[in-house]
């Protein structure tokens, strides 16, 4: 027992090293719209979005390993149930929010209850289904403005925007940082991931945790889809509810490093960049894609860890993350 | 008796894989199943864990009905199995995978991985706790199924095979292993192919052919029981001999 001593406690960081590079990223949000002109706000806003919503596929993608191809739904849904109750019902923005996370997050329960016994590319095609029919949903419905869209109350403030993203996107990491990677439930998710009839034999209650993973990661794309509407002011379904949006949110994850809790980030930041630095110098354009198309190609064949997988050995990723190291010099 | 079988039948489309099995075991033995490959061993482990519904009869746990109940309530109940394939958590530690199954008996990590420690040194295989499971051996992942078998705490273990693929020696580590875990509270039932270990290990042995018992013995009497003799060596063998 003397040898495992020091085992006893997960091999971890010391506070330093892993709180204060942190630390220092949130104080360079925090002070970043006072530096910035307000192009770039409007773009770093975008970045914490999409890493907020690469994050929220990542729970139910990476670390339950489940291929969700209808997480934009959540998104749509959520921006239409804050312009709802903001329109018709004539409740404050706060309100709405919390409406659009909550109901996203019942509605993925609800979805996952039958679609969550299937597995691989069975569950992607019927969460691609799901999308598309909330699409058709919402082009016919007389509440959503059908076709034509929504126009939500306008507030032109770019740092309130800026702020509550912020805002949002880091309760996304502090909640999958403490339900998925220092969490009794976290250990049953991945155990689903490897192996999910074991799981069930040691008496992993595998239906109920993949449901309250599938509803956990829908309650975050809920919210954001909430402040998009009130920050864009004009929704429609394309605009909210189009393929696109899932398709980036998992580009990204996979771009980043899946299962990891910085890859979904890091892959925000690289897609959107890329995608924005190649709009300013070529202006509106599809060309981007293309670039991404080949980007993501090469991660998956030479870096399939990911963008984060590059940077492990750093000292600055948790140990979850330093023992994808070994991982590496396994073959697959 | 610990686990019962009442006229137990599962069948796949045509094939009856369990065929009116009946069978009682007593707490805190060693009980054998024996049987050629495909005679329903492991398709009566998967019954009483309730990884397949059965088609009729039913299986108690002291005396309670535990069929159709869904695999993690049968866990939570204390009867735990093993893989006859190691069927690791690969992308979790060893330390990890003991974990996860002794979360159905305490909610606090802290005293989840001070189990998990001693499950490990129980099985030794403490020094690997760190080590991710792609990285061990077959033998280490044989230890590492019963060390996960044992994290949920069961009075009752189902063995499938733990010593199929390992090396003479390695066979002798593992018995001396499972004798270890002989106590009062346990009761184990072993499904194995090699003779030596089943004879060395039971306290009976119930031998199966087509889903059928054809007898259920101690040791002893079971290895000089004709109709054993011809299902494992077939008719022509018994019939010289």
């Amino acid at each position: 027992m003397e040898v495992q001593a020091g085992n006893i406690e997960a091999p971890s960081l010391s506070l330093a090293r892993r709180f204060v590079p942190l630390g220092l990223l949130l104080l360079i949000a925090l002070i970043y719209p006072w530096l910035a002109v307000p192009l770039w706000i409007r773009f770093a806003t975008e970045i914490l979005m999409w890493a907020g919503l690469a994050q929220s596929w990542n729970i139910i993608g990476g670390y339950t390993g489940y291929l969700d191809f209808g997480h934009g739904a959540f998104f749509g849904v959520g921006a239409y149930i804050t312009g709802i109750v903001m329109l018709q019902i004539g409740w404050p923005f706060w309100i709405g929010l919390l409406f659009s996370g909550v109901l996203a997050s019942l509605l993925a329960m609800m979805i996952g209850y039958p679609t969550l016994r299937l597995r691989g590319a069975y569950f992607a095609i019927a969460t691609w289904a799901f999308g598309e029919m909330v699409r058709q949903i919402a082009t016919i419905l007389n509440v959503t403005g059908g076709a034509d869209g929504m126009q939500l109350p306008s507030l032109l403030n770019d740092l309130f925007f800026y702020y509550i993203m912020l805002l949002v996107t880091a309760l996304t990491y502090l909640t999958t940082y403490l339900l998925l990677d220092r969490a009794r439930f976290g250990y049953k998710v991945l155990a689903i991931r490897e192996h999910e009839e074991a799981a069930e034999m040691v008496g992993v209650n595998t239906v109920w945790i993949k449901i309250q993973a599938f509803g956990l990661s829908a309650f975050f794309p809920g919210i954001f889809g909430g402040i998009f509407a009130y920050w864009i002011t004009y929704i429609h379904p394309d605009s909210v509810l189009g393929a696109q949006l899932t398709d980036f949110m998992v580009v990204m994850a996979f771009l980043g490093g899946i299962g990891s809790l910085w890859g979904p980030f890091l892959g925000a930041i690289v897609v959107q960049l890329v995608q924005r630095i190649l709009w300013l110098v070529w202006g509106e354009g599809t060309f981007y894609l293309v670039i991404i198309g080949v980007a993501i190609c090469a991660v998956v064949l030479f870096i399939p860890n990911g963008l984060i997988g590059l940077l492990e050995g750093t000292g600055l990723f948790s140990p979850r993350e330093s023992v994808n190291q070994l991982k590496k010099k396994i073959k697959w | 008796m610990i686990l019962q079988s009442h006229d137990l039948v599962k069948s796949f489309g045509g094939v009856t894989a369990i065929n009116h099995l009946s069978l009682e075991v007593e707490k805190g033995t060693v009980f054998g199943i024996i049987g050629p490959n495909g005679s329903g061993k492991t398709t009566f482990f998967n019954l009483v864990t309730g990884m397949y519904p059965v088609t009729s009869g039913k299986v108690t746990f002291n005396d309670r009905n535990i069929t159709g109940l869904r695999p993690h309530q049968i866990a939570q109940l204390g009867i735990g199995r093993t893989f006859q394939i190691p069927a690791p958590f690969t992308k979790m530690t060893v330390l990890e995978n003991v974990m996860v199954s002794t979360f159905i008996r305490t909610s606090s990590l802290r005293e989840s991985r001070k189990m998990a420690w001693e499950i490990l040194e129980r099985v030794r295989l403490d020094e690997k706790g760190n080590t991710l499971v792609a990285n061990v051996t077959l033998e280490d992942r044989k230890r590492l199924e019963l060390a996960r078998s044992l994290g949920t705490c069961p009075t009752l273990l189902l063995l499938d095979e733990v010593m199929a693929g390992l090396t003479p020696s390695e066979v002798k580590g593992a018995i001396e292993l499972i004798r270890s875990l002989r106590t009062g509270e346990l009761t184990i039932i072993v499904v194995e192919h090699i003779m030596d270990v089943i004879l060395s290990l039971c306290d009976r042995i119930l031998v199966l052919d087509y889903g059928e018992k054809i007898t259920e013995d101690v040791p002893d009497k079971v290895v000089n029981n004709p109709d054993v003799i011809k299902a494992y060596l077939g008719e022509r063998y018994s019939a010289r001999h």
